[in-house]
């Protein structure tokens, strides 16, 4: 239950790839866009930087040398999601969206955020995976939805039938 | 109120690409939230209603008609699996009778689930209608997507674990995976979330 003027909040998880990206615009696009000014929701985007440790932990021999390069990538990949999102917000004139970005694992960094926040909606998008992928990769969406103290919204980007 | 009419105002300052996806956008969301007897459903429906008041309902003073809001539920047909076990004559003349006083009493029950939906929609300025199916409850859920182009799909969530989940599928589960338009999906509140790890932690 809303206290008074208190907005509900809404979070965004975003990474690099392109269905995070449709994510991000088709909930800026109904949620955010037609209400300008007065959204009915408080915007917090946030960002996962996988840890370099982490990331290279299966290379085998070899691994320290590779580290300082591998997370300069990581690093710099973080910033263009960032910079990405920030022009999207531009883009639909949606002003004072909060932007954070965390090191570590996707999964417990937006549970966190969402427990931090009180939100009352986390979004994320799908990389669409199927039944093996899932089982490999593992699924932040999967796990948010789970795990999450909120509502969990999943968007998809829709795939074109061939 | 007014602050409904300025948002207007500055959709028309625009530039004319924005000023047209935005006119575009400002439709309001057609939804669809399944349903069952279950608490949560009707949760996840009242959640739904009260969140989602700002994306769905009608807007008067500025005359933008409201979305859409269906309400799903689906019958699930555990009958057919009786077929294959059984076998003899006898069980299928069992079958055959039980239907018919089984189909009176789910209609019942949708009766009272479809008048306290609507109960709950009342006075939300949103169109609202209802729709039930038969069938694999997953399956079924996800074509009524397909079909009929909704922009939301909203569920309820068991809060199942991890094992019981495994064991006895769940809806929410396969509509994120299989479902082709966003799916939103609603948590049991706190206190009722905790009480279930509560018992699988004794079940273990």
């Amino acid at each position: 239950m809303a206290t008074g003027e208190e907005k509900p909040v809404m979070v965004v998880g975003v990474d690099e790839s392109e269905q995070s990206t449709y994510a991000l615009e088709w909930t800026l696009d109904r949620f955010f866009a037609p209400y300008a000014p007065n959204f009915p929701f408080k915007l917090i985007i946030v960002h996962a930087k996988p840890n370099a440790v982490s990331a290279v932990g299966l290379a085998g021999p070899g691994t320290a040398e590779v580290v300082p390069y591998v997370d300069a990538d990581l690093k710099h990949t973080a910033v263009k999601v960032i910079e990405k999102a920030k022009a999207l917000c531009l883009s639909k004139s949606v002003h004072g969206a909060m932007i954070e970005v965390f090191e570590g694992d996707a999964r417990n960094i937006l549970c966190e955020v969402v427990d931090k926040h009180h939100a009352s909606l986390l979004v994320v998008g799908s990389h669409g995976y199927g039944a093996i992928k899932r089982a490999v990769l593992g699924s932040v969406s999967d796990y948010c939805a789970h795990h999450a103290h909120c509502s969990v919204m999943i968007v998809k980007k829709p795939k074109i039938k061939v | 109120m007014e602050t409904y009419v300025d948002a207007i105002g500055v959709d028309t300052e625009a530039t004319t690409t924005t000023e047209t996806t935005a006119k575009q956008n400002k439709k309001k969301l057609k939804v669809m939230v399944a349903m069952d007897e279950s608490k949560n459903s009707f949760y996840a429906l009242e959640w739904a209603v009260e969140h989602l008041r700002d994306v769905i309902s009608a807007e008067p003073e500025t005359d933008q008609a409201g979305g859409l809001l269906t309400l799903v539920h689906v019958h699930p047909t555990y009958l057919q699996y009786i077929y294959p076990s059984g076998g003899t004559a006898s069980a299928m003349y069992a079958i055959d009778s039980v239907p018919e006083s089984m189909k009176k009493a789910r209609e019942e029950s949708t009766t009272k689930l479809f008048t306290r939906s609507l109960e709950i929609c009342r006075g939300k300025l949103v169109k609202t209608e209802t729709m039930i199916l038969e069938g694999d409850p997953k399956e079924m859920i996800c074509q009524a997507v397909e079909q009929t182009h909704v922009d939301l799909l909203v569920v309820g969530s068991r809060g199942l674990g991890m094992i019981k989940r495994a064991f006895l599928g769940s809806v929410s589960d396969y509509c994120a995976q299989h479902a082709k338009c966003p799916i939103l999906i609603v948590r049991p509140p706190r206190e009722t979330s905790t009480s279930s790890s509560t018992k699988e932690h004794k079940s273990k």
